[in-house]
């Protein structure tokens, strides 16, 4: 609505209870696409140094908080290596579990 | 002097009567009106010469009629007061004897001669003989004119969908007529929306808010874009088009505003309805009163990118499928008649207060955020709480005029801060009457209705106003609480206070996309970056330009009622016009001739109006009449006597410096003056009865960008001891710039001057409001010792160096 900065934390950030993500990675059956990596809008998973099973670099989980559940990585991946499930919802939740 | 072209239309011989004004003894106290009269019948072309005590009586203008239809007389003179006092009077007066009203002239001999020279009868007398010949010479050339009649469309645009923008098109549709309303924002409502309560009755501000937007929602002649800008107009009064940009929702019409999208989606960031104070999702919609009652979707908040969908969380939940991702900007295109602005404004960021610590210190609030913290539905529930530790606070300051009033903000008053202030001291007090506030002030303003009393009721309840702006708020970084210290003036102490949250009132802004509208619309702002009015006493809500008019905070910082009384108004001035359904324009915009025009396009390049259309590949220059407002700087631009300024011709101009230089040419100044400042203040001059040396002689041009520079030069070739030229100050001018133009042109002439080795003191440029009689007087007295030093030798060579000009 405004142009104007707005710097204040918001008096709510912590009650909005956004949900809160757990990202597991198949590592040995990631095959090194990166499209999970490239795709994710939050950018929560990079490229790791380990090499598994085919010879692959699979991506590793940076910032899971920052992960917005959006499951992209799950849809895009061709080799089923990653999937999130929703762990709880944040502290002081007011809308509660919703699967 | 050129070859000019004949002017068109005068075939007739002219057949002047002049008719000398006593005004009682206004005049004739000063001015020998017989001997004025006199010398009028000795000038050629004159048939009737007569004085008279009161020309505008019923009985003065009879005798005008009659003399018309008796003496067959085809021009009018009358001398008498200014123009712009009386001469629509007796332009109906000719029109009413069958006489065209533009072959009348008048002669202005009271507020230029009678008032301001009482002490030098003589001199007077002389100058009124002076003034009668130059009217006399630019009635022989006057040419009847008939006025364009343009058509208007009768729909209208309201551009901007706050409370003046709601009020304006509500009253509009009212009336019959449809309305386009384009707000820039998702939803309607504007700063009034967020606002908790209203002064000085205390009304909950969306409660009598949302009734309104809800009305111009459904309302059948309303038609209304949100999330929409005005991209282009083009057109003039009555006859305007209008581009749109409709930005997309991403959500269609089957939206049933369940919040269920909301609810699914996993972004969050602050929410600007809410000052930043509470969060919103990439998906929402804007406050729960909103109108349209839909969502939008932050595509810049969104995880889907152009063409990637990352996440379909709202798309999962909505029950209806109303989200559509592959939604387009869409731009529209309307035909309105007529515009009303209210693009509101903004609020002032404190941050530029250092000394305040807004931004450093969290419990140093804006008075915004604080509407949002105790209206009930806001971050807070409406509990005022100071955001570092979220308890209510015991101690409470306002400090006001932070952004108005002041060198380092706006050197103006806001107008509304101090009411608000008042009604949120009270607001504090109703829910907790223990809290101890204290006001900070520079002078308390309560002027309007019912404002007193509230500031009384806001004393009695105990809320301490200290006249004194705190010089810095500091605050104790352990408990957050802060210290605020000044200077007390009235008891002159200084004081040091320990409080729990501290209020900056900030004042309000002109919008930052103004200079966007200003450009859209030829508008024209003051100094303080508010849009100017056409009058601002007369024509208070309609623009300079034709067509448009203003309202709410776009034109000046005011209070809701203020707003709304001048939306009506601007609706109602809308509606006058789309009512008659055409306008006359006044017959004093130029005419192309096009034997002489080399299609430079020049007079396009200075018109303010974008009113000249020149087709260079078909060699066609069209004048839009309607869009024009006859300044006439594009003659004055024009080298090659291609446009013919009706009303103010080069040879009804050149014809009346003839008549003030033909006596003692070497003595007198010959002054430009623009109708609406310079014109307007040497009357007022007049009015005030302020004495100035009675050699100069006045020629009214509408704007001071009509006097081309070869009426300068004119008038140094026939001898002229001195020329002025005078306008409105830059920025204030009547046709938005075009007294720019007149500045380039004076200072080129200057240039040439001492090239030509002519005194450049003998030009003198001088810009001077409407109020400045007194600014316009003291440059005559000073341009008498230009006069003194001039030696015959120095007007031989300017007549020399200027002949054939």
């Amino acid at each position: 609505m405004t142009p104007q900065k707005l710097w204040r934390k918001p008096l709510d950030a912590e009650k909005i209870g956004l949900p809160k993500a757990e990202i597991h990675v198949i590592t040995d059956l990631c095959k090194g696409c990166d499209f999970c990596i490239e795709f994710c809008p939050k950018k929560v998973l990079e490229k790791s140094n380990k090499l598994n099973k085919r010879g692959a670099y699979p991506p590793k989980v940076v910032d899971e908080d920052n992960c917005a559940l959006c499951s992209f990585c799950t849809a895009i991946c061709p080799e089923f290596a990653v999937f999130t499930i929703e762990k709880e919802r944040r502290e002081g939740s007011e809308s509660g579990e919703k699967q | 002097m050129p070859i000019l072209p004949a002017d068109p239309e005068i075939t007739e011989e002219a057949r002047i009567g002049v008719y000398v004004c006593h005004c009682g003894l206004n005049i004739a106290g000063t001015v020998n009106c017989e001997e004025v009269a006199e010398f009028a019948a000795t000038l050629p072309h004159v048939v009737v010469a007569k004085d008279h005590r009161y020309t505008c009586s019923d009985q003065g203008q009879e005798l005008i009629k009659n003399d018309i239809k008796n003496s067959d007389l085809n021009r009018i003179v009358v001398a008498s007061c200014s123009p712009r006092l009386h001469e629509l009077t007796f332009r109906k007066t000719c029109e009413e004897a069958g006489l065209n009203k533009y072959l009348f002239e008048m002669a202005n001999i009271r507020e230029h001669c009678s008032w301001v020279h009482h002490h030098d009868k003589e001199a007077a007398t002389e100058k009124a003989k002076d003034l009668v010949r130059a009217a006399v010479a630019k009635a022989t050339l006057l040419e009847s004119e008939i006025e364009t009649v343009v058509p208007i469309n009768r729909k209208a645009l309201v551009i901007g969908g706050g409370v003046a923008g709601i009020q304006a098109a509500l009253d509009l549709a009212d009336t019959g007529y449809k309305v386009f309303v384009v707000e820039k924002q998702p939803s309607i409502g504007g700063r009034m929306a967020q606002i908790d309560k209203t002064f000085p009755t205390m009304d909950c501000s969306i409660c009598i808010l949302a009734p309104k937007m809800s009305d111009v929602g459904h309302h059948p002649n309303i038609e209304l874009y949100t999330n929409s800008e005005v991209q282009e107009v083009k057109g003039y009064i009555g006859n305007f088009t209008v581009k749109v940009l409709k930005k997309p929702r991403y959500i269609t019409d089957e939206c049933s505003a369940c919040n269920d999208c909301s609810e699914a989606c996993p972004i969050a960031a602050p929410n600007e309805f809410d000052v930043g104070l509470a969060t919103r999702k990439a998906i929402f919609t804007p406050f729960a009163q909103a109108v349209p009652s839909t969502y939008i979707i932050d595509r810049d908040l969104c995880l889907n990118e152009e063409g990637i969908m990352t996440c379909d969380k709202c798309i999962e939940a909505c029950e209806r499928q109303a989200i559509d991702f592959d939604m387009k900007p869409e731009t529209i295109e309307l035909q309105v008649g007529t515009i009303v602005v209210a693009t509101g404004a903004e609020v002032s960021d404190p941050t530029r207060f250092t000394n305040y610590g807004y931004t450093r210190y969290p419990n140093v609030i804006t008075s915004l955020e604080f509407e949002r913290l105790i209206n009930a539905g806001g971050p807070s529930s409406g509990n005022l709480v100071r955001p570092s530790d979220m308890k209510i606070p015991k101690t409470v300051a306002f400090i006001q005029c932070v952004g108005s009033r002041s060198k380092k903000g706006n050197p103006y008053c806001s107008n509304v801060c101090c009411m608000n202030t008042v009604k949120d001291s009270l607001l504090i007090k109703e829910h907790w009457p223990d809290v101890k506030i204290y006001v900070f002030y520079l002078d308390m303003r309560a002027f309007g209705k019912g404002f007193e009393d509230l500031y009384r009721r806001a004393k009695e309840a105990g809320v301490m106003f200290i006249r004194g702006l705190p010089a810095e708020v500091v605050e104790d970084p352990k408990t957050h609480n802060l210290w605020v210290i000044g200077e007390n003036t009235l008891q002159k102490e200084i004081y040091k206070i320990n409080l729990d949250l501290v209020i900056l009132s900030v004042g309000i802004e002109p919008c930052k996309d103004s200079d966007a509208i200003q450009r859209l619309f030829t508008l024209s702002r003051t100094s303080d970056g508010f849009f100017m009015e056409a009058h601002p006493k007369l024509k208070p809500v309609d623009a300079p330009t034709g067509g448009v008019f203003l309202a709410g905070c776009a034109e000046s910082p005011k209070d809701i009622k203020d707003s709304v009384t001048q939306a009506s108004a601007a609706a109602a001035r809308a509606g006058i016009l789309m009512a008659q359904g055409k306008v006359t324009v006044e017959a004093i915009t130029p005419k192309p001739i096009l034997e002489n025009c080399r299609i430079c396009g020049m007079c396009a390049q200075v018109c303010p109006y974008n009113a000249i259309v020149v087709d260079k590949e078909a060699k066609s220059v069209q004048v839009i009449d309607a869009a024009c407002a006859g300044c006439g700087t594009c003659g004055a631009e024009c080298q090659f006597e291609a446009l013919h300024m009706r009303h103010f011709t080069d040879n009804q101009i050149r014809s009346q410096i003839d008549a003030l230089t033909e006596e003692d040419a070497d003595t007198k100044i010959i002054a430009f003056c623009c109708n609406w400042c310079a014109y307007a203040g040497a009357d007022f001059a007049g009015v005030s009865r302020i004495q100035y040396p009675p050699n100069v002689r006045i020629i009214r041009t509408m704007c001071s960008g009509r006097v081309s520079s070869t009426f300068i030069e004119h008038a140094f070739a026939r001898g002229a001891g001195a020329v002025l030229v005078a306008g409105c100050h830059p920025g204030d001018c009547h046709y938005i710039d075009a007294n720019y133009q007149t500045q380039r042109r004076v200072e080129r002439l200057w240039k040439k001057m001492a090239r030509l080795d002519v005194d450049t003191d003998r030009l003198q440029l001088l810009w001077a409001s409407a109020a400045e009689g007194e600014r316009i007087a003291t440059k005559i007295r000073e341009m008498q010792s230009v006069l003194a030093k001039l030696k015959p030798e120095g007007v031989e060579k300017a007549t020399k160096a200027f002949e054939g000009r």
